[in-house]
């Protein structure tokens, strides 16, 4: 998958792949890229050093250069794609666990909202260094991120639909989230699950139904496909994505005060 | 004086084009607008960034305004919405100037068409409206949550069509009576609909 997280690498464009592979799993990796979070969450990806880290991680400046050999591009690398695989994972508990469709969407944009717009290192950094941000959000990498987003999701829509139908919509999520992300409005708070709830019955899943019968003729229940395909579903990018970074901390309501 | 501010935008704008946004300095665009430097500074207080702010937002709304002429003679919504998508995405496909800023230096237009994207999405939900009305509403739809949502969608796909080619107009009208129009209107009139 590692390949796939485009933003993570793309925030680390000078970041050489090195040839010895530094210890992914080492104990000290997570504890790093948490006190880089912190220290961009009070002072921005700018004026963030790696002796700060390093500081901040309670360890060596030796120790963070044998985890991320390519300093501080390549730690700025990973603590972009250590946040959106905690999201991704964060989004498959809570959707892999919903019973109906409109569940799954509601829960999955109210998730994902919430996570982003009260992720206290990227607030700062969209207060503070707004172009570090949105050069990941516009024209191509945006596509690049609604292609990453949309696979990830549609596996977990793959119960009401077919493939096609899932991709579709997973991207027609994605765009919903990143467009009331990027400029909130107090009428449309989607980190509230009664307005998400209107936004998905009202103006989403009837074009999903339309999406499935073109001509309107007759009314299409979203009912599950197949009840033993949403047990693929999910499932396995969950535990991929658990396994490679274990959510020692969590970064969303919590720590927002 | 509203014609040198006028001028000092466009010969900034011409610099751009041929430099890039990072290297035009105002003695460039005093140079280009035949104005001396002191006369940019009188027009734009806060210097080089205030006037690249400045023409990053008449360009925009140029832009939108080109937009406007392609969609208001269409008739029906459906028609407004996919000449509008259509001609968005082909016109920035072929703004060169756009495009190689976008390729070689995005953090010098991102802010400024990000704030400026709210005045910009609120004016597309205040076009749709009366044309969703004249259409009708599905049930339980708000007019104006409805246009906003509208609006955000189509700046959307505009800016990353993602999965979608709209260059292909079968594809583009697919996209409208589908994800954008499908639950927001309620079924198209008779004799509206082309198939």
């Amino acid at each position: 998958m590692q390949g796939d997280l485009r933003l993570g690498a793309a925030m680390a464009p000078n970041a050489s792949a090195p040839t010895d592979v530094p210890d992914r799993v080492s104990p000290h990796r997570i504890r790093v890229v948490d006190a880089a979070l912190d220290c961009i969450a009070r002072q921005g990806t700018a004026k963030t050093t790696v002796d700060d880290v390093a500081h901040g991680a309670g360890v060596s400046r030796a120790t963070v250069y044998r985890v991320f050999p390519g300093g501080k591009d390549e730690l700025l690398g990973a603590v972009a794609e250590t946040e959106i695989a905690r999201l991704f994972s964060a989004l498959g508990a809570r959707m892999g666990a919903a019973e109906e469709l409109s569940d799954v969407l509601v829960i999955g944009i109210v998730e994902a909202v919430t996570r982003i717009t009260r992720h206290p290192a990227l607030t700062y950094m969209i207060a503070h260094e707004p172009d570090v941000v949105l050069g990941r959000l516009a024209f191509d990498e945006s596509n690049r991120l609604l292609a990453t987003a949309s696979r990830f999701i549609s596996p977990f829509l793959i119960r009401w639909m077919d493939p096609e139908e899932a991709a579709r919509v997973a991207e027609w999520a994605t765009r919903i989230v990143l467009s009331y992300c990027i400029a909130p409005t107090s009428e449309m708070d989607l980190t509230d699950p009664a307005r998400a709830r209107h936004l998905v019955g009202t103006l989403v899943l009837p074009g999903i139904r339309a999406l499935r019968a073109p001509d309107r003729s007759q009314p299409v229940d979203l009912v599950p496909i197949a009840a033993d395909r949403a047990k693929h579903a999910g499932r396995v990018h969950q535990v991929d994505y658990l396994q490679t970074y274990p959510t020692t901390t969590t970064h969303s309501e919590g720590d927002v005060q | 004086m509203e014609d040198t501010r006028q001028r000092i935008i466009e010969a900034t704008y011409a610099c751009v084009a041929r430099w890039g946004v990072a290297k035009t300095t105002v003695e460039d665009a005093a140079r280009e607008a035949a104005v001396s430097r002191a006369t940019v500074y009188r027009h734009f207080p806060g210097g080089r960034d205030e006037l690249i702010h400045d023409v990053v937002v008449w360009e925009l709304f140029a832009f939108f305004g080109r937009l406007y002429d392609e969609v208001r003679g269409a008739e029906s919504l459906e028609a407004v919405m996919e000449r509008g998508i259509s001609f968005a995405h082909r016109s920035i496909q072929e703004h060169e100037v756009l495009q190689r800023v976008m390729q070689t230096e995005p953090e010098t237009l991102l802010p400024t068409i990000t704030v400026e994207s709210n005045r910009i999405r609120d004016a597309i939900a205040g076009f749709l409206v009366p044309y969703l009305h004249q259409h009708g509403l599905a049930p339980g739809v708000d007019p104006d949550e409805a246009g906003d949502f509208l609006a955000r969608m189509v700046l959307s796909y505009m800016g990353s069509p993602g999965r979608w080619d709209l260059d292909d107009p079968a594809q583009v009208s697919e996209l409208v009576r589908g994800e954008l129009l499908a639950g927001v209107v309620v079924g198209p009139e008779p004799g509206k609909r082309p198939d």
